[in-house]
């Protein structure tokens, strides 16, 4: 039979590309983060906070043209759990840009100086690096409808747990200087940003496996660990 | 044997106007049961060994494309299809467990138990409203004032009432279009039916009528099975329950309208409730 309703697919096609794009430029802001951690770059910093509004943009302009093609096409089946997951994929692209934002608004914070602990900017950088692998999995995952993508995120999120944990133990151990002290909390919230951006690539492999299955489970339970 | 039986057996004249009804929230009568139900119209194979149930208290959806095949099942229901020039059916189709192909039953009998809407609204030109209503009833030999209370309760039912108690002598076809297709929902309900098959009863109607067809469905469920054939998707998942997708003549898959709607088994419905063909 022939295929019907093609302007609309394209369109719905369109949409997903520009969703999973946001995943791109959320992946440039959190390189550009680690790097404004890493050289204390005050400016490069500003420059994420500022361009944090394209990735507010990409959410608003997507989030809109869905809204209109759940108004007027009625999506059903593949179609509206896929409209349902980009909803989500957008929120958690918004959030992601935002965390990014957070870490770079605390850079003035952690001062001129030289890090006060290589070891822990070394960390957070290496959890940068990995997050960075997380989001592009998921953004694969998502194109591919790869389930078995998607959950391995959860495996490769444990490792930016852990190096979380880890950063909160080196915190612990920096001493009584009270401006090393404030310099690792700072650092800490920077570590906490990142390992929330981690999740936020988990949640989003969360939802290639319902446009896949239909069904949503979380990979896994924070509330009832394994 | 059931009451249900008994009045399918007799000849038509012999069912009380006003059959007794069960009390309590959920209807125990009404229950359709299609078994390898297969019609066809001379050499044309239309259903298919289609098996199927439909629950009383609910509203079942029948959906696919044009020929495959929804209209012909629904019209074997209340034996409709074998007055088509060359129709014919075989199979069981059980009304609460009695098959209403058995030769022992009263055809007009299935009819009056499984009512009918059409696409068009078809009330009788020379009737009034209120002659309209109770067509169907004055057939049955009932007392004449007992009709017309009937026929009123009918009006009531159907969402009517309020609309034309003040002009039921008047002809049924000056009524909008909407009001006609509720006056014949009302004609079918006065011989209170168990089952209302509603073939597209809202293809020929504007949309705020149709909202009031599709209200009234909602209404109607808790009283009256019914089985409702239509093209628009959006109306299949308003007012189902459970929906069904047919197919070149078979059944492709059968479930509630949420699940099929939002996750169907088969990719042939997948194909067809997003638009891909049809």
């Amino acid at each position: 039979m022939p295929e019907t309703r093609s302007q609309y697919r394209d369109e719905l096609d369109q949409l997903e590309a520009s969703a999973l794009g946001g995943l791109e430029l959320v992946n440039a802001a959190l390189e550009r983060t680690a790097e404004a951690v890493e050289h204390q770059d005050v400016e490069l910093a500003q420059l994420v906070v500022a361009d944090d509004d394209r990735i507010d943009g990409r959410y608003l302009e997507v989030h809109q043209a869905l809204i209109t093609l759940l108004a007027t096409q009625s999506p059903v089946a593949t179609d509206l759990r896929l409209i349902s997951a980009l909803l989500h994929v957008l929120k958690n692209v918004e959030r992601m840009g935002d965390q990014c934002v957070n870490v770079c608004k605390m850079i003035p914070l952690s001062g001129n100086e030289p890090p006060a602990d290589r070891q822990m900017v070394e960390m957070i950088l290496t959890m940068a690096r990995q997050t960075r692998t997380l989001i592009a999995q998921a953004k694969r995952a998502f194109e591919g409808r790869d389930v078995e993508m998607a959950r391995d995120l959860v495996r490769q999120d444990d490792v930016v747990d852990n190096l979380n944990r880890e950063c909160f133990r080196l915190a612990l151990e920096i001493g009584d200087d009270a401006d090393r002290r404030e310099w690792a909390m700072t650092m800490l919230l920077a570590a906490r940003a990142i390992e929330r951006i981690g999740d936020n690539a988990v949640d989003i492999g969360e939802q290639v496996a319902f446009v896949v299955t239909g069904l949503f489970r979380e990979f896994e339970d924070a509330s009832h660990p394994v | 044997m059931t009451q249900i039986a008994e009045q399918a057996q007799q000849p038509s004249q012999k069912i009380p106007v006003r059959a007794p009804r069960p009390q309590g929230p959920r209807r125990e009568r009404g229950n359709v049961e299609l078994q390898a139900l297969h019609a066809w119209y001379g050499a044309n194979h239309a259903v298919r060994g289609v098996s199927l149930g439909f629950d009383a208290g609910r509203v079942t959806a029948i959906i696919g494309p044009s020929g495959c095949g929804k209209s012909t099942m629904v019209r074997c229901i209340n034996r409709m299809h074998e007055e088509t020039a060359s129709g014919r059916a075989e199979g069981e189709v059980l009304l609460d467990g009695i098959d209403l192909y058995d030769p022992a039953i009263d055809v007009v009998g299935v009819r009056r138990l499984v009512g009918m809407v059409f696409q068009k609204p078809n009330p009788f030109p020379t009737m009034s409203v209120i002659d309209n209503v109770t067509a169907g009833l004055r057939l049955t030999g009932a007392d004449k004032d007992e009709v017309e209370d009937r026929g009123r309760e009918a009006l009531v039912e159907a969402g009517l009432w309020e609309e034309v108690s003040g002009r039921l002598k008047a002809p049924g076809t000056g009524l909008s279009g909407g009001q006609q297709q509720r006056l014949c929902i009302a004609r079918a309900l006065a011989v209170e039916p168990e089952v209302l098959l509603m073939d597209e009863p809202c293809s020929a109607l504007d949309p705020v009528a149709t909202l009031r067809i599709e209200e009234l469905i909602a209404e109607l469920k808790e009283r009256v099975t019914i089985v409702i054939v239509t093209h628009n998707m959006q109306q299949a998942a308003r007012v189902a329950d459970t929906t069904a997708f047919m197919l070149s003549g078979e059944l492709v898959e059968v479930g509630l309208t949420e699940k099929l709607f939002t996750n169907p088994d088969d990719d042939r419905t997948e194909q067809y409730v997003t638009g891909k063909f049809g």
